[in-house]
């Protein structure tokens, strides 16, 4: 199984527990919609795009995603999520051939 | 017998030439495997309710895309996010695309806000939709047309 790059931003960098902080989950991915031909072989490229993101904030599910092919090659989602205490937000996503990969934050509020 | 054959078949051809023409210009029926129609799409997440238009919603997209591989998709929604009244779920959908479906998004009031924010692929100039679903149960609707000069798709 290959391993996804995926990042996870915060912003802003510094927050104080309780404050509404911007996320932005990025993954390297195909995107592919299984519509598409190879230009070189003529052959159709068969589909594989997301179809799930969710996002788990110390052990709780806050938002979770549907996703389809029409999103963008190497997809970007922003939410908003309120800061509770300290913790780890994780973001699994998962893939129309059954990829599952994981991605992880520290959440560490100020003060 | 072969005269009457003869206008049989000829009846069958008109028959047939005058079902094709209207098949083929059958509304913009989508094809291929994972095809889904706007209307569908709606008709699945409401369960027949007919969704209100709102200015709720604030969808921010660009009015011309050059690229329709990647348009930015931004749907906010005013919504004080309490326990008692919040955003359920933000679809986003792309109508002319063969599956219009591009984002379904599930928010709980931990959000805190509810904005979601992606890009999305666009095969043709069309409108983009954003359908809101709140906590009390109804549905919102907003969209906006995106003229597209290279389509994103294949």
């Amino acid at each position: 199984m290959e391993e996804r790059k995926a990042l996870i931003k915060i912003k802003p960098k510094s927050y104080a527990d309780g404050e509404i902080v911007k996320v932005d989950f990025m993954v390297m991915h195909p995107m592919e919609t299984g519509m598409r031909k190879d230009k070189k072989t003529g052959q159709i490229v068969p589909a594989k795009y997301i179809n799930s993101v969710k996002f788990d904030y110390n052990g709780k599910i806050i938002t979770s995603m549907n996703v389809w092919e029409s999103v963008s090659v190497n997809p970007v989602f922003t939410i908003y999520m309120k800061v509770n205490g300290a913790g780890n937000l994780k973001v699994t996503f998962t893939d129309s051939t059954g990829e599952v990969n994981e991605s992880s934050i520290e959440i560490k509020p100020k003060g | 017998m072969q005269r009457r054959d003869f206008i049989k078949t000829l009846g069958a051809a008109a028959v047939i030439g005058a079902v094709i023409p209207t098949m083929s210009f059958a509304a913009d029926a989508p094809k291929g495997p994972n095809a889904f129609s706007y209307k569908q799409a709606l008709d699945t997440i409401t369960g027949g309710k007919t969704p209100v238009k709102s200015d709720k919603i604030h969808l921010k997209v660009p009015e011309i895309a050059e690229n329709g591989a990647v348009v930015p998709v931004t749907v906010e929604v005013d919504s004080p996010m309490t326990e008692s009244d919040y955003v359920k779920a933000i679809y986003i959908f792309a109508t002319k695309n063969n599956n219009v479906r591009c984002v379904a998004m599930h928010l709980t009031p931990a959000n805190g806000k509810a904005i979601l924010g992606t890009r999305v692929k666009l095969g043709g100039t069309q409108d983009v939709a954003a359908l809101v679903e709140m906590s009390d149960g109804s549905f919102l609707v907003n969209s906006q047309s995106v003229k597209v000069t290279i389509g994103g798709c294949g």
